[in-house]
């Protein structure tokens, strides 16, 4: 799990106050016989066991290569079930060398020599820099003699947990860190202790919170006195962490079972056996308690094998094709004792209300298992406003996308009438345009500082280009308008293939927009995203500022409402057009160098927004900005609502939400915000 | 006296060249049905290099039959419907005596009729959902016994996985595979409650949503697994976005069947180190046969390209089919087929590929870990294992059996010991 930094870095008094009573608790387990003694006997015999110990860990300072040889194809050839005997031997040996062999296992840093003997190496060309396992001493060897040791993902996990109790109080903080990280992965009661002793001695602040936070789980889980759990299971009731959850939802754990009276141990819950009375049946089968259902095949088996001259029973066997024929014959069997009694669905259930089917908790302690409810139930309740914020994020974000994508498109289709096929492929220009920027200059912020103005210029151009090549003479013929801008859009598709290849393309985001925003184990945004829509927003405001406070705008504004008018009053709708048409298209370029850093950078991008971009604008109506925000903010929830509805199938929403726009527009067809007086009749 | 001699030899050279290109009357054509653009062509485009370089070496080696081979590469776009199209004009226009082709089993389904209508023949080098042995494709790709199933063995068995993730592209293989891994699990112990499914169309890129199931998923404390069988370029934004989380492959490992070097070489895998991918063959094997295929790619491709799964299989299909034509002595789909059965050819992670009567391979199962350089450290290794078209976990299947050799039959009813049918399921 993630090393979730808390808002609160202080520890809580509730925290302290906890961390000494287990301490103290701990430490008397711990200590149960008294170190020093008055007697000098007494004394005389602990120093003459320590002088043994001491030669004798002396005689084995060489011995951890013999362990390893007693364990070598565990240690060659490992596996997560099998590791474990090899692990608690070297532990149990005491070795000093024994951490550093362990961690140089996990980062596949131990080669075996053809001989079988291990070092620990490090590759140099063609030659390997070995280190003996025990001494240290360098050498260097071909690596032709050596296989190289890769213990998969369980096994590193295992090794993890045994280097626990090592790397606690390693003076190196990236050892602590991994060793802590261990311990979320692989809970277990061993390390309460180890990790209660190391909290003190810890110096750094973040790691000494996680290592509280861990503590609070372990004594939830295996702390020996009740109060102590309770205690902990009542501080996780504020933690909405994935991980918090987890020890809460491992404490609840349940076992079901039957009995013909009243269940005895802490009991969850009575189960009824009518919400599904063959699960239930089944289970009284497999404990022996009830016979088997007789199924048709049984039945007629059972006919077969019953055959005596020509009848079963007394049924003749030309008689037995029919259920009831069957059925008569099988109780004429049961009458003469040759079969068990038939498994009818009244049996069935007469069989059902004799016994009690319950679910029971595998923690005995009734108090620990309220505690863990109660603080289950608090915890689901922020986790479901959580859950509700993020999906709201996500929301705003998809919105803001989708505004960035269609607010260029909305432009020219509001002035111009113009329905612009192509307008994905100047996202796709936009994206090439970052690209190639990010080719020539390879710091990632400054490449991207150029890219943005870079790409609106090019696809400006662009939108100009192809304003007064083709659409100027197709005004007022919508339909060939929209076939000449679709041949236009696969063309530069093709274009794209020929110069960039048809492979996706890398457009890398700088590093610092690497990563999420993270507030808690449910609410996170990624940076990219949040940049995004910062990005749309600059763009919310930009674009108003031009409409309302500029020339140009006005401008824009008196050739959308009536072109015959404004150009009456001096102004050229021709130009405005040009202008205006190419303002959007750069719009979609800066667009599209945003959409290439979070998504790909392919040929067919374009093909990906257009329909987005579209409907975005027949939903807000076009002409006007806001129409746009609100289709936008009104596309983007409702498709995450839809996934959120529907979380096994994406396509499903996409789906839903085209079915949703065609209901939209019986109703309101202009769209949301729609233009209104005489000139937007049409 | 010299002159008369070395205009002799010179005639006799030249004629022995006019016999020889005399003796080429039909010449050998191989069809490459790969897509060159569109969404597939992230994984599609090193196949058709593939098929060009091992076209290049066997004519270097003299050709087949005595004729130089001339490769047909045709675009059919990612367009399933197209694949049908170009296959039909390969086999109609161009007169291609093999196809080798295809990635995604709905273009393989897409392609199925016009081959078994013109008895055309393909190899398929991906590996697939199964359920399908069809007279004219010879499968040199992975089975679901081949991959599926030993992965989720290593997830349940090596990495403890109690809870697992399905993530799919919405077609044939990944819905027929999970089918089968749904029954697996449940035939394994795990409960309905602990598989989430999930499906999303080709060229995905807004994985935000999902990622969060999937680590809300780890909720009640078991471990959480996630198997893959995402396609194409959608692979990007997923595993960018598990980068973007953070997800380590300590916490959540993920298991990926149409991941492997091709993919990765797009992406900065720093932070993928430890994910997982189950194939037949990774570019990391260390056999001298695997040596000497990659220093041959590169000098043909350049330095900086990789080989893959697929590879493999195209070049143990491509070798097969030389041997098989070679041995029936012509080109004849019916006579190159009967030629195949059988047919062994050593694969380049050190073991033998043998075609089998159910038009599969045996292939060795290997799981390889990503390393920061894209490449995969091979973390487990078995021995061949024979390809299994029906497979053993789902009831329908079950009773059904592939020998085309023997029985004459891919869809062979063991129970009611008759022949389902003898064109496929498209």
């Amino acid at each position: 799990m993630r090393y979730v930094q808390h808002r609160n870095q202080d520890l809580r008094t509730a925290d302290v106050q906890l961390l000494t009573g287990l301490r103290r608790a701990a430490t008397f387990a711990a200590l149960r016989i008294p170190l020093y003694s008055e007697s000098f006997s007494m004394r005389l015999l602990f120093s003459a066991l320590v002088f043994c110990l001491l030669s004798v860990a002396g005689a084995q300072a060489q011995d951890l290569q013999r362990i390893l040889q007693t364990h070598a194809s565990e240690i060659s050839d490992p596996s997560r079930s099998s590791v474990g005997v090899a692990l608690d031997d070297m532990i149990a040996a005491g070795l000093p060398q024994t951490a550093d062999f362990l961690e140089q296992w996990s980062d596949k840093n131990v080669w075996q020599r053809t001989d079988g003997v291990f070092f620990i190496a490090r590759e140099q060309g063609d030659d390997l820099a070995l280190r003996d396992v025990d001494t240290g001493a360098a050498s260097s060897a071909p690596q032709a003699e050596f296989t190289q040791l890769k213990p998969n993902g369980g096994v590193r996990r295992v090794i993890g947990t045994a280097l626990v109790q090592f790397q606690l109080s390693d003076p190196d903080l990236e050892r602590r860190t991994t060793a802590v990280a261990s311990i979320a992965r692989r809970p277990e009661a061993e390390q309460l202790q180890p990790l209660l002793a190391s909290i003190s001695k810890e110096t750094d602040p973040a790691l000494r919170a996680r290592k509280i936070q861990l503590a609070n789980f372990l004594s939830a889980s295996f702390a020996e006195a009740p109060q102590d759990r309770i205690t902990a299971i009542e501080s996780l009731s504020e933690d909405t962490s994935v991980e918090a959850r987890a020890v809460l939802n491992q404490i609840l754990r349940v076992e079901q079972g039957v009995v013909e009276a009243a269940p005895e141990g802490n009991i969850a819950r009575i189960l009824d056996p009518s919400e599904s009375p063959d699960a239930a049946y089944a289970q009284l089968v497999s404990a022996s308690l009830a016979p088997a259902p007789t199924t048709p095949a049984m039945i007629r088996a059972a006919l077969e094998n019953n055959i005596i001259g020509g009848r079963v029973g007394d049924v003749p066997v030309a008689e037995l094709d029919t259920d009831i024929g069957r059925a008569r014959a099988y109780g004429a069997l049961v009458l003469a004792g040759l079969m068990p009694p038939l498994v009818t669905s009244e049996s069935r259930d007469e069989m059902l209300s004799r016994y009690t089917f319950y679910e029971r908790y595998l923690e005995t302690d009734a108090a620990i298992t309220d505690a863990a409810e109660e603080a289950l139930a608090s915890v689901e309740a922020r986790v479901g406003w959580a859950q509700t914020i993020d999906l709201a994020l996500d929301g705003l974000s998809l919105a803001s996308i989708y505004f960035l994508a269609a607010i260029g498109l909305a432009i020219t289709f509001g002035v111009m009438g113009v329905i612009n096929m192509a307008h994905g492929e100047f996202i796709m220009m936009g994206a090439y345009t970052g690209y190639v920027v990010q080719q020539f200059i390879p710091d990632y912020t400054l490449s991207l500082v150029v890219a943005l103005p870079l790409a609106f210029a090019i696809t400006f151009v662009a939108g100009v280009l192809m304003e007064r090549l083709v659409i100027r003479h197709l005004y007022h013929r919508p339909l060939e308008t929209l076939l000449a801008t679709f041949g236009i859009s696969i063309a530069l598709q093709q274009l794209a293939k020929n110069i960039f290849g048809t492979q996706a393309r890398p457009l890398t985001s700088p590093a610092w927009l690497d990563g999420a925003l993270v507030y808690s184990d449910v609410i996170q945004i990624s940076y990219i995203r949040i940049a995004i829509f910062v990005l749309a927003l600059i763009f919310l405001a930009l674009i108003l500022f031009v409409f309302k406070r500029t020339r140009l705008g006005l401008e824009v504004r008196a050739v959308t409402q009536n072109p015959g008018m404004a150009a009456s009053m001096g102004i050229n709708p021709d130009r405005i057009n040009m202008l205006t048409f190419g303002f959007g298209s750069g719009i979609a370029g800066i667009a599209g160098v945003a959409i290439g850093l979070y998504a790909k950078v392919t040929s067919e991008m374009g093909a990906d927004y257009i329909v987005q971009s579209f409907m975005t604008v027949v939903v807000g109506g076009v002409g006007n900005v806001w129409g746009t925000l609100a289709g936008a903010s009104l596309i983007g929830f409702l498709q995450k609502g839809i996934e959120w509805l529907n979380p096994s199938n994406t396509l499903a929403a996409q789906t839903y939400m085209i079915l949703f726009i065609i209901l939209f527009i019986q109703f309101r067809p202009k769209g949301i915000v729609a233009l209104k007086g005489r000139a937007a009749a049409d | 006296m010299t002159l008369k001699l070395s205009s002799l030899t010179l005639a006799a050279l030249l004629g022995s060249t006019t016999l020889a290109a005399a003796e080429c009357a039909d010449p050998v054509k191989v069809g490459v049905l790969h897509s060159l653009s569109g969404t597939m062509a992230i994984s599609e485009t090193t196949l058709k290099d593939t098929m060009l370089m091992l076209v290049e070496k066997q004519n270097a080696a003299g050709g087949v039959l005595g004729c130089q081979i001339e490769a047909v590469v045709v675009d059919p776009a990612s367009d399933w419907p197209l694949f049908a199209e170009k296959a039909r004009e390969l086999l109609t226009v161009s007169d291609v005596d093999v196809i080798f082709g295809n990635w995604t089993s709905v273009s393989r389904k897409s392609v199925l009729p016009v081959i078994e209508e013109l008895n055309g023949l393909l190899f398929y080098p991906v590996q697939y959902e199964g359920e399908e042995s069809s007279r004219n494709v010879f499968y040199t790709g992975a089975a679901p016994n081949q991959q599926a199933i030993p992965a989720v063995d290593y997830f349940l068995e090596e990495l403890g996985v109690e809870k697992f993730a399905l993530l799919g592209t919405d077609y044939v293989y990944p819905r027929t595979t999970n089918n089968i891994l749904e029954q697996y699990l449940q035939d394994k112990g795990i409960a309905k409650e602990d598989i989430f499914v999930n499906y999303t169309p080709f060229g995905h890129s807004d994985w935000a949503t999902i990622v969060g199931d999937v680590v809300a998923l780890g909720a009640d404390g078991k471990q959480v697994g996630v198997v893959s069988t995402i396609n194409g370029d959608a692979n990007i934004g997923f595993y960018k976005e598990l980068a973007a989380a953070d997800i380590s492959a300590d916490d959540i490992p993920v298991v990926a069947f149409s991941v492997g070097e091709e993919e990765l070489s797009g992406l900065d895998t720093s932070n993928l180190v430890g994910h997982l991918a189950a194939w037949n063959y990774f570019m990391s094997a260390d056999t001298p046969a695997n040596a000497e295929f990659i220093a041959e790619w590169k000098a043909f491709a350049g330095e900086d390209r990789v080989t893959n799964d697929p590879m493999e299989a195209h070049y143990i299909g491509f070798n097969m089919w030389i041997n098989a034509v070679e041995a029936a002595g012509t080109t004849d789909v019916d006579a190159v087929r009967t030629a195949m059965y059988g047919q062994e050819f050593p694969n380049l992670t050190g073991g033998t590929a043998v075609m089998l009567p159910n038009h599969h391979l045996a292939k060795p199962v290997l799981i390889g870990e990503i390393t920061a350089d894209g490449q995969f450290d091979i973390v487990s290794q078995t021995s061949e294992v024979p390809g299994d078209a029906w497979t053993d976990f789902l009831p329908a299947s079950a009773v059904l059996t592939s020998d085309w050799k023997d029985l004459g039959c891919g869809m062979y009813n063991t129970e009611t010991k008759t022949c389902v049918q003898l064109t496929s399921n498209y």
